[in-house]
């Protein structure tokens, strides 16, 4: 025994010292955001009284492109955001080899119904032009380089998801008989001329037998239709836990299908191979665009209390923290406001507001792992362990030209049960090194070596990281489709929450209407609307 | 009594060191076998297997030992040392040198579990005397679990990642031979067999270190056995293992064991890959662009043109171009082109550096690896070309390796289909090198690009290449004649599969 113990010790003693694992829970500081469900007190000092020409509380895709929509028309904004970063959960970090998301990390190809993102796109020269068909065309390199995902099943890397060697005859069979069915769902229209699943889903049908889906769970649809292997139930679950935080019990049947039939398009370059676009930042590459297109000015962590109408328009109350020892209260009077927050946040802002949404939210972990790992030519941007606990990790490195031993790592973990509120609690209450061990453990199959390659291991807990579309979740507005944009006179409201399902394309779209809203009320001449 | 109940602790020492190598030996072997193998469940399933019934033969087969135990207990330690401790360099020899791998790996498990199973009985034996059987079995077989554990946690967490299989493998050899030295002291024998067993356990340790130590060159001489010929020169970069070899007539390279160049024909393809493209252009280049090469090679034919001024050769491995600027059999093929003072060398990848250089050129010789990986994969893709397009505008020529029309034809159209979709003109061409096969390569150019009909270079200074020669190398027979051939794009690189599977149906 001692001789054997010796012998460790020489071999450790003669090469180089084990890395030790950095890292910490960055991000939402829950106390700061916490001030507005606790109320602040109210004697705290005040700043001097400020003016700006519009507001917008929240700097995510829908405060951002509302800047931006602005911006075009020629009025300012000012934006509060309770973070010290920007994006929301588009958020993104740039410490380390290369910037990494901490939410958003990629966007389809938009459908041509998606007119403000189209327009995004071609702004940043990712959209570089047309097809004969009118089909918009994009710049390859920013399309996910092949190969795009690997699934590890059964002991070793599977490409694409659908690791066909594995499966058996009976698992193919259903995979395809599903296929086939999203593929009539896609080209499924309504009795109103409309497709039965568009995006943004405001395009799509209302006929009352395709909303019907609603009403279902995706696992009471599954068991309908009899989809019963566990790979095929794995598969769906992996998307409705990917898009919605949600696992099959507890989401909306509508929205499950929506992912799978509502992306139509192909052109000949996306025919046959990925249709994702992705940087390393994520979606965080848009938010950014826009922020510095748009020239807003931008103040973090600023907490907005309250926002409430006055002879001019409208009054903001923000508590700030820029200074944490020392916050401030600070006033803000303006021609208008756009709450670009969750509904039940804009609630607490706006009293007596119209129409606002409270929706059910996931929590979600995000970790970012800054690794040096041996090159190789073959790894996909995006790893996926089959029936582990989280969805895997997409690599940040991926679209960089060239083999690099580094490069960040994104783990992202849903939380789809029933019990968010549970959840919630028990996440905030998990610590860093705890946290961290979970990352490495889910992908200890895979990767048991990733803890020594591993430097750095940040984690992110977002309590409310988006909307969950349970069963029923389109009848929270009033016409489908339809929410309030306006919600109190000068004020207006950009959220994913209004229509519940958390992509890009209808925040985007949110925010852009919202700040057509505005404009209107403002009487300023809007060119056409971008939507 | 007392003396009965006392066992020194360096005998149970030795107990849990001779359970804990033969764990190792046993990870060794399962480990080899799903690397090489694959199926790492089925393989460590058959080495636990086979080992555990070794095991059972061995300590049956303990029984027929009855006199002189002590000794037979040192020379199956020794025995042990040096079967478990070569293992893992004999494994890998196996596997570099012949197919008789898997044979070799069951006949070492074998061995090693049959030594394992006598080792524990007959230490039983020799300890009887000292402690009564109750006692005894359960300290012997307790500390034998206690090594094995030791075994389970050392081997993943400590040995593999520090030591690698190999040293591993022979660093235990060399505990096993301890052990059995140790016993010498321990335990009663007559002197003059003492000295006699220490002796060889001294040599099995000397052996054992010399392994050891010989490692790496060891390594190299599995490596030259699987490359046929003598190595000059093998080193690991941070992308590939390149190892060049010299037998008295030719020099070869090998990338990650593939064979790159053969000096005995290369003048073949480096003429083709060079000599048309500038007939084509229809004049001297003057600055020229190569993308790969790092060989130095394609340098050498270009700079046959006197009035070249410029070149720029960028690979991505600094590996590479070091051993061509330094070794000098190396130097001597290329002769020293990446020595001359119009040659500037960029170790940087291909596309990165296509998408900040704004300089523009005459000709541009693309040569890398065949696109058998996504990384390289990327080099042949329509965002390449285009930007590739960019560099030599419409008057420039580039030239482009594309691996084989026989062997990967449908890969090779879908190169020039790439190309051509990028909007240069193409002009594919093949040419037979011996140590390949049937080789293409697509020339692209602007609108105006024609065949080339006559070599820009005085008559005699090539080896291969002749006017007359010219034509037949733009004539492809009818089993590699141009088929249906897609784009090959950035998101789905469909090209490396294509190419992956061509080339497979013909190692079947
Ligand atoms: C982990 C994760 C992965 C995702 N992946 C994708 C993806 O790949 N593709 C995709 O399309 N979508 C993805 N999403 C969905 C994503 O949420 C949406 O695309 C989009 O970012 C939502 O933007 P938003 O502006 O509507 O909302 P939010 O991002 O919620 O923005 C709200 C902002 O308001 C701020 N705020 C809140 N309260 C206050 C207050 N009182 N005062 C001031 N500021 C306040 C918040 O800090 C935040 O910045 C993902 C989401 C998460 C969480």
């Amino acid at each position: 025994m001692l001789s054997a113990l010796g012998l460790g010790w020489l071999v450790d003693a003669s090469l180089p010292a084990r890395r030790t694992l950095e890292g910490a829970v960055v991000g939402a500081d829950l106390r700061l955001g916490h001030a507005l469900r606790d109320g602040v007190d109210r004697e705290l000092p005040r700043a001097a009284p400020e003016r700006a020409e519009v507001v917008i509380v929240g700097s995510g895709v829908s405060g951002a492109s509302a800047a931006w929509r602005l911006a075009a028309s020629g009025v300012g904004a000012e934006l509060l955001e309770l973070e010290p970063f920007a994006g929301g959960t588009s958020a993104w970090g740039e410490d380390g080899v290369v910037a990494h998301p901490w939410g958003a990390h990629y966007l389809p190809v938009p459908e041509p119904t998606a007119r403000a993102p189209l327009r995004l796109l071609a702004e940043l020269g990712v959209l570089t032009g047309w097809d004969a068909a009118g089909r918009a065309l994009y710049d390859e390199t920013r399309l996910c380089h092949a190969p795009e995902e690997r699934l590890f099943h059964r002991g070793r890397w599977h490409r694409g998801l659908e690791s066909g060697d594995v499966l058996s005859a009976a698992e193919k069979d259903e995979l395809a008989r599903f296929h086939e069915r999203m593929s009539v769902f896609s080209g499924a229209v309504g009795a109103d001329g409309r497709p039965a699943f568009a995006i943004p889903c405001a395009e799509s049908s209302r006929d009352a037998a395709w909303l019907a889906l609603d009403e279902l769970t995706m696992d009471a649809w599954l068991a309908r239709e009899g989809f019963t292997t566990s790979y095929l139930r794995w598969y769906v679950e992996y998307a409705t836990r990917d898009d919605f935080g949600a696992d099959l019990t507890d989401v909306s049947a509508w929205a499950a299908l929506h992912y799978f039939a509502s992306r139509r398009q192909r052109t000949e370059q996306t025919l046959r191979g990925s249709r994702y676009l992705v940087w390393p930042e994520g979606n965080g590459r848009l938010v950014r665009h826009m922020l510095e297109r748009s020239g807003a000015r931008r103040r973090h962590r600023h907490v907005v209390l309250g926002v409430e109408a006055t002879r001019t328009g409208v009054a903001v109350e923000a508590l700030d923290a820029t200074v944490g020892e020392a916050p401030v209260l600070r006033r803000i009077e303006a021609r208008a406001a756009i709450l670009a927050v969750p509904g039940f946040i804009a609630a607490r802002i706006a009293r007596g507001a119209r129409g606002l949404i409270a929706r059910p939210a996931s929590p979600w972990l995000v970790a970012n792992l800054h690794v040096t790992r041996p090159v190789e030519a073959d790894r996909a941007w995006d790893s996926v362990l089959y029936e582990a606990l989280g969805l895997g990790y997409v690599d940040a490195g991926h679209q960089r030209m060239g083999l690099s031993e580094q490069t960040v790592l994104t783990y992202f973990r849903a939380y789809g049960g029933a019990e968010m509120a549970a959840t919630r609690g028990q996440l905030a209450a998990r610590r860093w090194g705890e946290l961290a061990a979970d990352v490495l453990v889910d992908l200890a199959a895979a990767h048991p070596e990733l803890g020594e390659q591993t430097s750095r291991l940040d984690c992110m807990v977002w309590g409310h990281a988006m909307p969950r579309p349970r069963p029923g979740f389109l009848r929270a507005t009033t016409q489908p489709f339809e929410p309030a944009v306006l919600i109190a006179d000068q004020v207006a409201w950009a959220h994913v929450d209004q229509t519940g399902l958390a992509l890009f394309e209808e925040a985007n779209t949110h925010g852009v209407r919202a700040a057509e809203a505005v404009l209107a009320q403002l009487g300023v001449a809007a060119s056409d609307s971008w939507i | 009594m007392s003396d009965r109940r006392f066992v020194s602790p360096t005998l149970l020492a030795c107990v849990v060191v001779i359970a804990t190598s033969g764990i190792v030996y046993e990870l060794v072997a399962g480990t080899l076998a799903s690397y090489v193998l694959g199926d790492s469940v089925a393989q460590f399933s058959f080495v636990i297997g086979l080992y555990l019934f070794a095991m059972g033969i061995g300590s049956y087969l303990s029984k027929f030992i009855e006199h002189a135990l002590l000794e037979r207990f040192v020379e199956i330690e020794l025995a042990l040392a040096i079967v478990g401790g070569f293992s893992a360099p004999i494994l890998f020899l196996m596997y570099t040198a012949s197919g008789a791998f898997r044979a070799t790996l069951y006949l070492v498990v074998l061995v090693i579990g049959a030594l394992v199973g006598v080792e524990i009985p007959l230490l039983i034996r020799l300890l009887q005397f000292r402690l009564d059987l109750k006692e005894l079995v359960a300290r012997v077989l307790a500390l034998d679990y206690v090594g094995a554990l030791f075994a389970s946690l050392l081997f993943p967490l400590l040995l593999v990642p520090r030591l690698g299989l190999q040293r591993t493998s022979m660093a235990f050899g060399i505990l096993n031979a301890l052990v059995a030295l140790a016993s010498t002291f321990l335990l009663p024998t007559a002197h003059e067999k003492k000295w006699r067993l220490r002796f060889s356990c001294a040599v099995t340790v000397a052996a054992l270190s010399l392994g050891m130590v010989m490692f790496e060159r060891f390594a190299l001489r599995g490596e030259a056995t699987f490359l046929g010929a003598p190595i000059a020169y093998a080193t690991q970069s941070h992308y590939q293992r390149i190892v060049l070899t010299r037998s008295p007539r030719t020099t070869r390279l090998f990338l990650n064991g593939n064979l790159q160049f053969s000096s005995d024909d290369e003048h073949r393809y480096h003429e083709v890959l060079v000599h048309p493209a500038v007939a084509a252009l229809g004049r001297e280049p003057k600055s020229v662009l190569i993308l790969g090469g790092g060989d130095g090679l394609g340098a050498r034919e270009v700079l046959r043109y006197p009035n070249v001024e410029r070149i720029v050769l960028v690979d991505l491995d600094p590996e590479v171009t070091k051993i061509f600027r330094e070794v000098p059999v190396a130097r001597e093929l290329n002769r020293d082109s990446l020595h001359d003072a119009r040659v500037t060398i960029k170790n940087e990848d291909a596309f990165g550096f296509l998408e900040t250089c704004t300089d523009s050129f005459d000709l541009a010789v693309v040569d890398f690896p065949d696109p058998g990986n996504y990384a390289v994969g990327k080099l042949y893709t329509l965002s390449f070309y285009e930007r590739l397009r960019e560099r030599v505008g419409p008057r420039g020529v580039a030239i482009v390796q594309a691996t084989s029309p026989y062997f990967a034809r449908e890969s090779f159209w879908t190169i020039a289909a790439t190309i051509e979709a990028a909007g240069f003109r193409t002009l594919p061409l093949h040419v037979h090198v011996p140590s390949f096969g049937e080789w293409g390569f697509v020339l692209a150019g602007g609108e105006g690009m024609g065949a080339p009909r006559a070599l820009a270079l005085p008559r005699e200074t090539l080896r291969f290449l002749s006017d007359d020669g010219l034509p037949g190398l733009f004539l492809f027979p009818r089993d590699m004649a141009p088929m249906p051939a897609s784009v090959n794009r950035l998101n789905d690189q469909k090209l490396v599969s294509i190419y992956t599977s061509e080339w497979a149906d013909w190692q079947r």
